[in-house]
């Protein structure tokens, strides 16, 4: 009797393991997503595109109003000049998840098994996005662009980011997250060969509930080039010289 | 003293075909972009860089003073990817020094003698960026 709940147990182990190794294979399955893509607006978010994942500005707690009130951004309605901000990417911060995807520049998309990697150009920032189950890490401290990890469901990319640190922007216009922000993406390919993002944004502490926003890419012949965010701070000398400009001044 | 500059001309913005993109990158707060001016001039200088490319102009007003204005266009690799709306492939040698040319573009609020580029016509008359004319 003891042998054969024996034999039972280690079955039921083999058959999980055997459950477990196939997950891991399918785990790599999913539509070609490599590539080179640059944004491709969906109609009803030209206005924003460069700027919001939304038109208007997202539910917000107390606690994100708050900050999203010292906020000084250069796009959106309470826009001012680049001299007068205080957007942490100014400073050469890394743009954080999702924001990246609103900075004007393509990204690359290189699938590797068991990890997706996200080439931005953009200050050649990185989203590596691993597919081979593992679990989130609990051991480092918060990122700027978040802990990426995602699993095909069909064709569909899904991902989930978390373990962010308080310090990004959602967007380009302000918006605030916490710390406790959770970003899920579902990228896939649509009937034309684009890519779509749905991103869907998570955080109690800043927004009142969860909310959306779409993100489309077409294909491009092009390379990933250079662009290194401190050439934005010694440009900056440029744009101080037209804002403090003397027009009674004589010369 | 105000600064004449005879050769400036106001649009009313509209009608443009092609936004440039200087403002997707960085925002343009610092321009009027309810106001469209137009200088010609010689080219002093070209600075085809990051994160937004310079071109700067001589442009000679009423009384013979000779003012330098300043031109800004998006990302260099924005132009070199004609993903800008541009006549022209853009590259480090497109514009030279004492190329006559004509900038159209938002002007500084500040009253500098600067513009957030919509339009650029090189020596030939032929628009690199913003339309044919």
């Amino acid at each position: 009797m003891l042998q054969r709940e024996t034999m039972l147990i280690g079955a039921l182990v083999t058959a999980l393991m055997l459950s477990s190794s196939l997950f891991a294979q399918t785990d790599e399955h999913g539509d070609d997503l490599s590539g080179v893509w640059t944004n491709f607006a969906i109609e009803a978010s030209r206005p924003f595109q460069n700027s919001a994942l939304r038109g208007d500005p997202p539910p917000m707690t107390a606690w994100a109003q708050e900050r999203y009130a010292q906020a000084k951004p250069t796009f959106g309605s309470k826009s001012v000049a680049v001299v007068e901000t205080n957007d942490p990417v100014y400073d050469c911060f890394r743009p954080g998840t999702p924001r990246i995807y609103l900075h004007p520049f393509p990204m690359e998309i290189i699938q590797t098994p068991g990890r997706v990697l996200m080439l931005f150009e953009y200050d050649h920032t990185v989203r590596q996005i691993y597919t081979d189950g593992r679990e989130h890490r609990t051991d480092l401290a918060p990122m700027w662009m978040g802990d990426a990890t995602g699993h095909w469901e069909g064709e569909t990319l899904v991902v989930e980011t978390v373990n962010f640190n308080d310090k990004t922007w959602i967007d380009r216009e302000g918006v605030p997250h916490s710390d406790q922000l959770r970003v899920f993406e579902r990228i896939r390919l649509d009937e034309d060969d684009n890519l779509l993002i749905d991103i869907t944004i998570e955080d109690p502490v800043a927004f009142t509930e969860s909310w959306t926003g779409q993100r489309r890419y077409r294909r491009v012949d092009w390379n990933i080039e250079e662009f290194a965010c401190m050439d934005n701070v010694v440009f900056a000398e440029y744009e101080q010289e037209i804002l403090n400009y003397d027009p009674n001044a004589t010369q | 003293m105000i600064r004449k500059i005879a050769s400036v001309s106001c649009f009313a913005l509209g009608l443009l075909l092609f936004v440039v993109g200087a403002s997707a990158h960085h925002g343009g707060a610092a321009y009027d972009g309810s106001q469209t001016i137009t200088v010609t001039g010689e080219v002093t200088k070209f600075e085809f860089i990051n994160p937004h490319v310079l071109i700067y102009i001589a442009v000679t007003d009423e009384s013979g003073k000779v003012v330098e204005w300043s031109g800004e266009l998006t990302t260099p690799i924005r132009l070199a990817r004609m993903d800008s709306g541009g006549a022209e492939k853009w590259s480090k040698d497109i514009l030279q020094p004492g190329d006559e040319i004509t900038l159209s573009g938002n002007p500084a609020r500040s009253g500098a003698p600067s513009l957030r580029l919509r339009k650029v016509i090189d020596s030939h008359g032929v628009a690199l960026i913003g339309g044919t004319n």
